[in-house]
């Protein structure tokens, strides 16, 4: 076989096996899927009966299931809650990132801190410490809250500095020659290129919130929807009402992912375009050597 | 971890030394400097305090937890013991069985993690021409990981147990004659699931590391009439090991700290770590509780030291 045969096959082979990956990662959600959808005579397992039925959606409207409902309020208030938080003090970590030097690095290894820890570890640890403290029970909020955001954080962090990767420092020495102030300068420049990023983190840490289980699980003395649901796992049998709950949260989840994907791959897009135009731009007038030397630099002519 | 990180090969080191550059040769007065470094710090205060507070103190209250005594409400504060790992590791306790399960569990999990994901990784970064596409079919396999844990743990039972997805397509196609029942609740459900809740921490560092990788070095050996096998073997694994330390540690670390998959769909036996710290808990017995969620610290520190030491992570990301 020629090289560019051996090639083509192996890319064809490597192809096939990210199909089989992706069956792996994304297959049992599908079971479970399918199996929510089955109706009243329905069961935890196959085989299927009464394909398709909206029955076991309809069930969690029920009576039996005021629990899930109570725990899906307190899930949601916490969610944007944990978006919120975790949104700002992303934007606050990559600004303060940018400018720390060599501070920088042990702010990001911090930050990072948390992907690390075992969720069942930090729930633990903030049990220890609320009544090392003497705070009493932990609460939902500040202490689910505070949890939650740290988990949420690093992923936060990281879409605010894929939007900073891209982005323009010049503009805000701009505003700052032209008489800006501090704050004039983060309000009106930089907050306008970024907030995009802001969104998409803020949406990360509602999504993380949403679904978190062991960080929560030890302090939660409020049910949040994973908690709920772990009580119904190990309280009563498996019934496909689970899935409905399941398949809803699953789908809804990736849906935000794929907003903050497009929104976060739109941004850094936009920005890589205007700090090219700005290049050819300065190039065209010869400004960049003068700006290099130290002037204070003219606002380049826009196209 | 997103398409997001993507860049931040080139970014991270830029910013610095535009830093270095203004701070020292040109820019801005001495005074403005000082009021930028303390602008800095500013931005950095509430979230350095909540991380240390919420992530850091907690963590280290738990080693400080692990030798207070014993009590009726929980624990005697500042009285100081080692008898809750005298408890732990005495001959009664089945701690030590559990701790060697766990350990071995998760060395599988890793070396499965790196042989299933390291291909996918590699699929996505040297096959795909159009940089966007790569990108694209990344999320599609890192989605998942933001789903929720306790729900995909949850639908292995449906998908593997006795009447589940698996056994049904086996039995049906007539590769078995009885359904499997070691499928699920079992050790080996325990390292299938954790395998798919962790292998994008070993996917995403060793794709981006691909990514960024000077493909003509590959073109190069390629020219000199090396074969594939040998330009994997002398060029890309060598320019990916710092990735698969960085995965390999993650992945690790995570597997022998988890709770609910060994608690859902586990063998139930031995239990793990996780498990036993949730029991301790439930029965008020802090101390004890804390003692054996201390290897876990320890085994996360070792972890830490091994990516400052070997794997440079900054750069890396």
């Amino acid at each position: 076989m020629s090289p560019e045969g051996r090639e083509r096959l192996s890319t064809v082979l490597l192809a096939a096996y990210y199909g089989l990956f992706l069956l792996f990662l994304y297959g049992p959600m599908i079971v479970m899927i399918i199996l929510s959808l089955q109706d009243s005579r329905g069961g935890a397992t196959f085989p299927a009966r009464g394909l398709v039925d909206s029955f076991w959606y309809d069930d969690l409207g029920s009576a039996s299931q005021a629990a899930v409902r109570e725990a899906i309020g307190t899930s949601l208030v916490l969610a944007v809650v944990v978006g919120l938080v975790g949104g700002l003090l992303s934007l606050s970590l990559s600004m303060a990132y940018r400018r720390l030097g060599r501070f920088s690095t042990p702010l990001m290894y911090l930050v990072l801190l948390s992907l690390m820890t075992p969720g069942l570890l930090l729930s633990l640890g903030l049990l220890f410490w609320w009544d090392l403290l003497g705070l009493g029970t932990p609460e939902l909020y500040p202490t689910v809250l505070g949890a939650q955001v740290v988990w949420a954080l690093p992923f936060g962090f990281l879409v605010m500095l894929s939007i900073f990767n891209r982005y323009d420092e010049s503009v805000e020495e701009a505003a700052r020659d032209l008489g800006a102030s501090a704050a004039e300068t983060f309000f009106r420049v930089t907050l306008p290129i970024v907030w995009a990023g802001v969104f998409g983190a803020t949406l990360f840490g509602f999504v993380l919130s949403w679904n978190e289980f062991e960080r929560t699980l030890l302090i939660a003395t409020t049910a949040t929807l994973p908690i709920e649901i772990f009580s119904q796992l190990t309280t009563s049998v498996l019934r496909p009402s689970l899935y409905a709950l399941g398949a809803i949260t699953t789908v809804g989840t990736l849906v935000m992912v794929l907003v903050v994907t497009v929104i976060t791959g739109l941004i850094v897009r936009r920005n890589t375009r205007a700090q090219a135009r700005a290049d050819a731009a300065l190039a065209g007038t010869g400004l960049e050597e003068v700006t290099e030397a130290g002037s204070p630099a003219q606002p380049a002519p826009a196209g | 971890m997103t398409d997001a990180a993507g860049g931040q090969h080139y970014g991270v080191g830029q910013v610095d030394e535009a830093d270095v550059i203004y701070g020292e040769e040109k820019g801005p007065t001495k005074a403005s400097q000082v009021g930028s470094k303390l602008t800095a710090w500013l931005w950095a205060l509430p979230g350095v305090l909540w991380l240390l507070f919420f992530l850091v103190a907690p963590v280290v209250v738990i080693v400080i937890f692990s030798f207070f005594e014993v009590s009726l409400v929980g624990f005697e504060a500042w009285t100081w013991t080692t008898e809750n790992y005298e408890t732990i590791f005495s001959s009664s306790s089945t701690y030590v069985d559990t701790l060697i399960s766990v350990i071995i569990n998760a060395a599988i999990v890793t070396v499965v993690c790196l042989v299933i994901g390291y291909p996918v990784a590699y699929f996505l970064a040297t096959k795909i021409r159009s940089q966007r596409l790569s990108i694209a079919l990344f999320i599609v396999a890192l989605a998942p990981f933001f789903t929720s844990a306790l729900i995909r743990v949850v639908a292995w039972i449906p998908t593997m147990g006795r009447n589940g997805a698996v056994n049904e397509i086996l039995t049906g196609i007539g590769i078995i004659d009885r359904p499997l029942s070691w499928l699920l609740f079992s050790d080996f459900a325990v390292i299938i699931a954790l395998t798919q809740l962790l292998v994008l921490f070993m996917v995403t560092p060793i794709f981006f590391q691909l990514a960024a990788m000077d493909k003509s070095a590959i073109e190069a050996a390629r020219d000199l009439g090396a074969s594939q096998l040998k330009v994997f073997r002398h060029v890309i694994l060598p320019l990916t090991r710092p990735g698969i330390l960085i995965g390999s540690v993650f992945v690790f670390v995570l597997a022998m700290g988890d709770f609910a998959t060994y608690r859902v769909i586990g063998g139930g036996r031995i239990g793990s770590i996780g498990v036993n710290i949730q029991n301790a808990v439930s029965q008020i017995q802090y101390p004890v509780a804390a003692a054996q969620a201390a290897v876990l610290v320890v085994v996360m520190a070792i972890g830490v030291t091994v990516l400052l030491r070997f794997a440079k992570l900054r750069e890396r990301l």
